[in-house]
């Protein structure tokens, strides 16, 4: 049997990287006495995934581990649990218990929705009246940056969803293993189509990961 | 925009975030206005050195414990972190609430290495409290220190209001109930700094007047009021049963360089090793019972989830029953999937089992310290190890399935020739001889021997506190001879440059007067200073020409029997006079046996019922 949890990262540790919390949720899981499994070889780990590395600097408000038991547990137990073995900023809201058939959750997600929080004043009266017409474009340019290269792609396909109010940004992005278009490249391009020519601070707020359902339509990928 | 604000701003730009973001599991924020006293925990040292530091976490608890008190926490910030933080007048905040360091009754400063020196006054900077004592106004913070470097307090009299001698977790909250008295009755500093005067183990340096003669040695040294005693007497936890110990423990989401349970399985070392400032500061050796510290592994390990529990202590291998220690621990975390390691082990335990337990779990490298490599220098030094015992340890490693071993040195120490220096690469390579001794089906692939070499400090309550240590020349001279012979097969050599050890002689035996070149240092913008990247020797030798000392004067001077040493007036528990015999047995290569054998009279059994091999019948 699987777990799913649904957790928030704060953002008091938005700058934590995934590696860390990699290692925080196995620690938590330790201290919860939960019946987790362990993988067989030298180094035994527990069986523990995550939806979608989040980036350092961002916080998540539905981001979703899936850990492997080694026996059965409730999923109000899970929960329960694991809130008190966990700090105040890696608390989560939901838990679901899945088959081990379950596809990965990886495979399944599809796109994120964001809230781009803009901390510097008066970018928000400049940022979002731009947006319409970026989005009547048929391509839209922006840099990619690997370990090894930059690259320019075209990131239009991958806006689903792309509205301001506010001092928020708010935009739904494909988010898949072999495309995504992240907040900081949604983020360069509109600066441009604004004609603001410098970095925007923003706080990054990643709201849900979706996956699609069989109708095609993006749902929050924990309900999949 | 208010510190929180500012400080997520900065958090931004700087790089390694984690290392001040807090909110880590097991920390304690508790209401600021509920709790009367507020106690500022510092480190001086960064983040990942700190949170490493079991002595933290035990009065972080401590103090956090107790209903009118909290204790928050302060560490070093990096060279960019403290650019951000001038250019966004931030100061320096703790970690739970990000309140600045100013805004706390008492701050607390743990001296475990003088070089950590310049950070204090650079976090006190920072926090926005006065540098000296004598500019601290009403409503400054009290700034207190403690930790094993407090046992010579005079290069920080000027900069530190009182000093706890001895085991933190006795008088730390004594020490607060007087500061709280303070605030609750109104009193002033300076009243209340007298009252800290009147508890045992407390020193308030500005309560004493030194006299120097013209060449800089003491020639008195005075309390000026009543309060002060003439001596202070160290503190001691007699018991460790059942003194505090933690049982929650803050766990950093980012690797810190100990990122394990610590479990003190013992204080003090009978052993008697005459270089070693810890084996005397720390006596009497006490043992924390086996019943007590599962118990304290299976709760620490339930709050932590941590990997692996490493069993600190100075001699670890000293432990009466470690073995049993080691099998019952394994026994119970086994199915947690917890490894066991032992810090400190040294040569001549009887561990042969327990190294086969160890091994069950995780297999990781040993190491070993012999400290000289001839049989008369270990005689000087009184450790009491010979190469047999350091083969057949080495031997019974390798069988076991061992590749990797490292050894340990000093080189500097007194008395030392060439033929000592000889004596480190002849035991190299015997090591090495070890390994192609046992079957190549038997042994692990891919021998490495380390060998590191450190430059010797002598320092104070040691019976080498009179000696000089070898000039910088002297000692480059000795590595580039290290270097030459060490240069066999297998055989990985480390050394550090001395200049670094040269500043720590100074500041380990320094007065008084050493203080101002300490400041003048500082503002200069020495910081940092352990850290290979911004160490800046050139700096510091500036700062003493400024001053007009001379360092030689702290580092390589013989020290007469005679003279008043700046840190006379702390009672160790150790006597001058078991010291001095010390250096005379040392002077002669012979050895003083282990207190288990037999009481040697080092001065505790002048405290009754305080050690359990005193016999107060000895001389």
């Amino acid at each position: 049997m699987r777990m799913l949890g649904v957790f928030e990262k704060g953002e008091r540790i938005r700058h934590i990287g995934h590696l860390d919390i990699q290692r925080s949720f196995q620690r938590g899981l330790r201290r919860s006495g939960l019946p987790v499994a362990y993988s067989n070889g030298f180094n035994p780990h527990i069986l523990i995934t995550f939806a979608s590395a989040l980036s350092t600097g961002a916080c998540g408000r539905r981001e979703i581990l899936d850990v492997t038991m080694a026996s059965g547990v409730s999923e109000a137990e899970f929960l329960e649990r694991m809130n008190r073995a966990m700090p105040p900023e890696l608390q989560l809201s939901a838990a679901r218990a899945v088959d081990d058939r379950h596809p990965s959750l990886m495979g399944m997600l599809c796109a994120a929705s964001y809230e781009i929080v803009l901390r510097d004043p008066d970018c928000a009266e400049k940022l979002i009246p731009a947006i319409p017409a970026m989005m009547a474009k048929e391509s839209v340019t922006a840099t990619r940056k690997t370990k090894t290269a930059v690259k320019e792609c075209d990131i239009r396909p991958l806006i689903y969803v792309l509205e301001g109010s506010g001092q928020s940004i708010f935009a739904t992005l494909a988010l898949t293993e072999r495309e995504a278009c992240k907040p900081g490249m949604l983020m360069e391009a509109l600066s441009r189509e604004a004609g603001l020519d410098r970095e925007i601070r923003t706080l990054v707020i990643r709201k849900e990961l979706l996956g699609k359902d069989e109708e095609g339509k993006l749902v929050p990928l924990e309900q999949l | 925009m208010d510190y929180n604000e500012r400080m997520e701003k900065i958090l931004e730009k700087v790089q390694k975030a984690p290392r001040y973001t807090g909110g880590e599991m097991n920390t304690t924020i508790k209401r600021w206005e509920e709790c009367p006293l507020h106690f500022g925990f510092c480190f001086p040292d960064t983040y990942e050195v700190g949170m490493s530091h079991l002595g933290m976490k035990i009065l972080y608890g401590l103090i956090n414990r107790e209903p009118w008190s909290l204790c928050e926490r302060f560490f070093m910030p990096w060279t960019d972190m403290i650019e951000l933080m001038k250019a966004e007048e931030l100061p320096l905040l703790s970690m739970e609430s990000r309140r600045p360091l100013s805004d706390f009754d008492v701050i607390g400063f743990t001296l475990q290495y003088e070089m950590s020196y310049s950070n204090i006054l650079a976090m006190m900077d920072l926090g926005g409290v006065p540098l000296e004592n004598k500019d601290r106004g009403e409503n400054d913070p009290i700034v207190v220190a403690g930790g094993p470097c407090a046992f010579n307090p005079e290069p920080l009299a000027d900069f530190i209001d009182a000093f706890m001698i001895g085991d933190g977790e006795d008088v730390m909250t004594e020490l607060n109930r007087v500061i709280l008295e303070r605030k609750e009755k109104g009193l002033t500093r300076a009243e209340c700094l007298r009252n800290l005067a009147a508890l045992e183990g407390v020193y308030v340096p500005s309560l004493y007047d030194v006299e120097y003669d013209d060449s800089g040695v003491i020639t008195a040294f005075r309390p000026n009021c009543g309060e002060a005693p003439a001596v202070i007497r160290k503190r001691v936890v007699t018991d460790l049963n059942q003194t505090y110990y933690p049982e929650e423990i803050p766990v950093p989401y980012t690797e810190v360089v100990f990122d394990r349970i610590m479990l003190e399985i013992m204080r003090g070392c009978t052993r008697g090793c005459r270089f070693c400032q810890a084996g005397m500061l720390y006596r009497p050796v006490r043992e924390r019972s086996m019943e007590k510290l599962i118990d304290l592994a299976e709760k620490l390990y339930r709050s932590t989830g941590y990997e692996e529990i490493s069993l600190s202590s100075l001699s670890s291998g000293d432990y009466s029953c470690l073995p049993e220690l080691i099998r019952e621990l394994m026994r119970r975390l086994k199915d947690q999937r917890v490894s066991i390691s032992l810090p400190s082990l040294r040569i001549d335990s009887v561990l042969k089992e327990s190294l086969e337990e160890t091994q069950q779990v995780k297999k990781t490298s040993l190491t070993f310290a012999p400290e000289a490599g001839t049989q008369r220098m270990r005689d000087v030094i009184n450790k009491g190890v010979t190469e047999e015992d350091l083969l057949e340890k080495v031997r019974d490693a390798f069988e076991g399935g061992w590749s990797s071993v490292k050894l340990y040195f000093m080189d500097g120490l007194p008395t030392e020739t060439t033929e000592d220096l000889d004596g480190i690469a002849d035991l190299a390579r015997k090591v090495v001889e070890e390994y192609f001794r046992v079957p190549k089906e038997k042994r692990a692939k891919g021998l490495r021997v380390t060998v590191s070499a450190s430059t010797f400090v002598p320092k104070p309550f040691t019976p080498f506190q009179w000696d000089a240590q070898n000039t910088i020349p002297e000692i480059i001279g000795k590595q580039d001879h290290l270097k030459k012979v060490l240069n066999i097969k297998g055989v990985h050599f480390n050394w550090h440059e001395p200049y670094l050890s040269f500043l720590e002689a100074c500041f380990a035996r320094g007065d008084r007067r050493i203080g101002a070149v300490l400041k003048r240092a500082y503002e200069k913008g020495c910081i940092l200073d352990g850290w290979t990247e911004t160490f800046r020797f050139d700096t510091w030798m500036e700062a003493f020409r400024e001053c007009g000392l001379d360092p030689a004067f702290y580092a390589n001077r013989v020290r007469d029997p005679e003279e008043i040493l700046p840190w006379d007036h702390i009672d160790s528990g150790i006597t001058k006079a078991f010291l001095l015999r010390e250096k005379k047995k040392s002077e002669q290569a012979l050895t003083t046996k282990d207190c288990r054998q037999g009481c040697n009279g080092c001065g505790l059994q002048r405290w009754k019922g305080v050690c359990g091999y005193a016999n107060a019948g000895s001389v």
